[in-house]
């Protein structure tokens, strides 16, 4: 501020010692994907962020349903996998593929 | 009377019934009471006692009408004799057979009616089997073998002794009839009446027949009334060919055609006019095809439609007559097609090319409508003309067909704000859907429609939503759902955000928060946007953005869950109010700039190294290229030619502009345009794999399990829609869902595959 006063002059300018410089308008754009900590199913190969293979196959003649077919869900364990590919999954083992641990589910996306 | 049988003396009640049969066959009056008297003596003949004297009565009957019709024939020697070429004699003949025929047939029905009890209660119905009926049989019918109705037997008596005594004769004379209507055409009526009677004797007289009754007809007189037409035709054909041009020899043979068929009406049995027809063309049409074709090129060329529609008229009844023209035709369309949008140049390429083909094929398809009659043979080689035009790699004398690019283009400076309103635009973009559907990659233009569209729509440039709406549904329905699935997605997205910001903004207002900026925010969601590589470029955000961002995190994370946002700040832009001495300013920008200009409200010089550091952009090529943008339009100044860390960059206190609202137009994400169609087309490749591979999960499911080669027809016939893909690239995916599990070889065969649940 102080050296700005310096080099303006700032008594043309009747306002108190205004910025220079005022942001007035922002147009941003951000990107939405699940927060996980690897953006691939393990189960099925596919990024998180589409559908799982099984369900792009199925959704063929959908007419516009809604993406909530294919959630994501996330294990106790910070892991996280389609929600149908991990119903498959633990009716064989019902073990994080990527841990170990006990599979217990901490919540699903929305 | 009594209806009892009784004792009759044969001779004595057939003389009496023979007056009256005499008086039948001629024509002559009978009384009442004598027809009713003579009626009684059919019955008392056939009912007689102590036996039925029917067969008498049949015998004697037949012998009768055989004299009759004998006698009438004898009456035809003078004229058998003195047949001449004079006109006279011939009519004579015709037309006293005709009279003849038409008193003899008459009378016949009557007889019939008086002896319809021993039609009915005597003459067992007995096949006639088709060997003994045979014209050219001869000989009499004996009664032991056969009997037959009376009116049928006066037929039958009529054919034998009358037609095959002076049926040559007749037919010759009948062609000379013909013939002479062709040429003179100055038939009388009579004389047009007697033809058509004595041909029509020929069927009638075997009319009764269920089987063969044309037989005879055919046989004596079709024949040869073919024969003698198809020499006609052939001669009427080499006279036009001599003076004719196509065009007249055309009009000629239509003509022809039709009084053909108006005499084959005039004359002949209906069973003869689709013949009379055949011939006709055979001799004019079809033996001369290659002289119709030989002008083709220059009706087309001329657009000389009324040659063409005649030509189409004639060949289309001819087998294969219309394969030479429209193979013609679809070699004109392509040749036509590609020097339209052969060697485009100009900034609007996308636009000519669109246009110029739509052009084309509005051309053809009207002509096809107005002198084909939308034969769909026709249209299908519209098709394969457009389709080989559009598809080919040389359309611009480069490798890659562009045409997936171009359309997508054409259809985006559509979608751009611009002067047209809604309903031209929407009249071009449903007509551009003819050219769409001829792109065999629709994948790649989706491709390319899809990156194009999310510009607009970040950058709001689109003309309107409604239009971005309809366009999407245009492509889902030319290719369905799965083909628009993403681009609905961003459309969705931008609606949603809408619904956010306003959301957002109640949230703040709900919390007395002011930000004093006007923050408008679009969030996508990952995968649906096709936004390339560099999503992320690593920022420290200047603290006036800071807060924007997080209340909006904190407001986005109570509206969802297990969701994270990512700033696309080279997306995102804004307006900077710059306060100087003299003026303020109004100025658009992206962040980076923004950020940059920031800097200097708390010192004038900065070196470069310093800015990079402050605002942590590592990646120097996004650095020089938004600083450089600042120092083009005189914000910032600079003391070294290029820039380098050490260079010195100062805020330029003496700016001026003279307008006070203006717009830095940075180089907003230069890739070249090159670079972006490499890209596409690679990203095109990775998105067929993924296709692919669903796909024969899909199959797979539902199968089971598939031989190899089933599998591949399937998913070619699958993926049609939207691509042709290779096979290599197929078995590279069926290998790849084996490494993953989705799908194993049988173990009985190699080329088997079968489905893991
Ligand atoms: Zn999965
Ligand atoms: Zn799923
Ligand atoms: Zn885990």
């Amino acid at each position: 501020m102080s050296e700005d006063n310096d080099k303006t002059s700032y008594d043309s300018d009747s306002s108190k010692p205004d910025k220079m410089f005022t942001l007035k308008k922002w147009n941003s754009v951000a990107m939405w994907s699940w927060d996980v900590e690897c953006e691939i199913c393990a189960i099925c190969r596919v990024q998180v962020m589409d559908a799982c293979l099984r369900c792009q196959a199925e959704s063929k003649k959908d007419i516009q349903s809604k993406d909530g077919a294919c959630v994501v869900v996330w294990g106790e364990c910070n892991h996280s996998f389609h929600h149908c590919c991990m119903s498959l999954w633990v009716k064989q083992n019902n073990r994080c593929p990527l841990c170990q641990q006990e599979w217990s589910i901490q919540r699903l996306s929305s | 009377m009594s209806l009892k049988p009784r004792r009759i003396l044969f001779d004595e009640v057939w003389g009496c019934l023979k007056t009256t049969v005499e008086k039948v066959i001629t024509l002559r009056a009978v009384k009442k009471d004598k027809w009713n008297d003579s009626f009684n003596d059919v019955y008392s003949i056939c009912v007689a006692y102590p036996e039925p004297l029917a067969d008498r009565l049949y015998t004697e009957t037949k012998l009768f009408l055989e004299n009759h019709v004998k006698s009438q024939l004898d009456d035809f020697g003078v004229y058998m004799m003195e047949v001449n070429d004079t006109d006279n004699s011939q009519n004579q003949l015709l037309h006293k057979y005709y009279s003849a025929w038409k008193n003899y047939s008459e009378g016949l029905g009557f007889l019939n009616s008086l002896y319809s009890y021993l039609n009915q209660q005597h003459i067992k119905k007995q096949k006639v089997s088709e060997a003994e009926i045979l014209y050219g049989n001869g000989g009499h019918l004996s009664v032991a073998q056969e009997q037959m109705e009376i009116g049928e037997l006066g037929l039958d008596i009529w054919r034998i002794f009358m037609i095959q005594n002076l049926g040559d004769i007749l037919v010759k004379q009948i062609l000379q009839g013909i013939e002479r209507d062709r040429v003179e055409s100055n038939l009388s009526s009579k004389d047009i009446e007697t033809l058509n009677g004595v041909i029509h004797s020929f069927v009638m007289v075997q009319d009764y027949k269920k089987k063969g009754n044309l037989k005879l007809y055919e046989n004596m007189f079709e024949g040869k009334m073919l024969e003698a037409s198809g020499e006609y035709f052939k001669s009427q054909a080499s006279k036009l060919l001599q003076t004719c041009s196509v065009s007249q020899y055309m009009q000629e043979v239509i003509r022809i055609l039709d009084e053909e068929n108006i005499r084959a009406h005039k004359f002949m049995h209906i069973s003869s006019i689709q013949k009379l027809k055949k011939e006709c063309e055979d001799r004019m049409i079809t033996d001369h095809k290659y002289f119709l074709y030989s002008e083709c090129k220059d009706m087309v060329s001329n657009d000389k439609r009324d040659d063409l529609k005649n030509l189409y008229t004639l060949l289309k009844p001819i087998v294969d007559g219309l394969k030479e023209l429209i193979q013609f035709l679809l070699e004109q369309i392509k040749n036509e097609g590609t020097e339209s949008v052969m060697n485009l140049k100009g900034e609007n390429i996308h636009i000519q090319f669109v246009e110029n083909m739509l052009q084309v094929h509005q051309k053809y398809e009207n002509l096809i409508s107005e002198t084909f009659k939308n034969d769909p043979l026709f249209l299908s080689a519209l098709d394969k003309a457009c389709a080989s035009v559009i598809n080919s790699k040389l359309c611009d004398g480069k490798t890659a067909c562009r045409s997936a690019e171009l359309v997508a283009k054409y259809h985006d400076s559509l979608l751009k704000k611009s002067k047209s309103t809604e309903s031209e635009i929407e009249t071009k973009l449903t007509k551009s859907i003819t050219i769409f559907k001829y792109i065999e990659d629709k994948d790649v233009y989706q491709k390319f429609y899809s990156r194009m569209l999310a510009k607009r729509l970040i950058h709001d440039q689109s003309v309107n939503m409604e239009l971005e709406e309809v366009m999407i549904n245009k492509l889902k329905q030319a290719c369905g759902y799965e083909f628009t699935n993403k681009l609905h997605r961003m459309y969705t997205d931008v609606g949603i955000s809408m619904d956010l910001n306003n959301k957002f903004n109640q949230h703040l207002k709900n919390q007395n928060n002011e930000l004093h900026i006007n923050l408008s925010i679009k969030i996508l969601q990952a995968g649906a946007w096709p936004l390339g590589p560099q999503t992320a470029i690593p920022f420290a955000v200047p603290q006036e953005f800071e807060k924007p961002i997080r209340d909006f995190e904190t407001f986005y994370n109570l509206k969802f869950s297990g969701r994270k946002l990512s700033w696309l700040h080279h997306l995102c832009h804004g307006e900077l109010k710059v306060s100087l001495a003299k003026k303020s300013y109004l100025i658009t920008m992206q962040t980076y700039q923004m950020a940059m200009l920031l800097l200097f409200e708390n010192c004038d010089t900065l070196s470069c190294k310093d800015i990079k550091d402050v605002l942590q952009l590592n990646n120097n090529e996004n650095f020089q290229k938004h600083l450089q943008s600042l120092i083009d339009s005189k914000l910032l100044t600079v003391d070294t030619e290029k820039i380098e860390e050490s260079s010195i960059v100062s805020f330029n206190l003496d700016f001026s502009n003279k307008r006070t609202k203006f717009k830095i137009t940075a180089s907003l994400q230069k890739e070249s345009p090159q670079q972006e169609v490499e890209q596409t087309h690679t990203q095109v490749d990775e998105d067929r794999k993924l296709y692919l591979q669903a796909a024969i999960v899909r199959i797979m499911k539902s199968r089971k399990v598939l031989k190899h080669n089933a599998l591949i027809q399937e998913i070619l016939s699958q993926s049609k829609v939207s691509f042709a893909p290779s096979i290599p690239m197929i078995k590279k995916c069926i290998e790849s869902l084996i490494d993953k599990q989705y799908i194993e070889r049988t173990a009985n065969s190699s080329d088997e595959y079968s489905y893991v649940a």
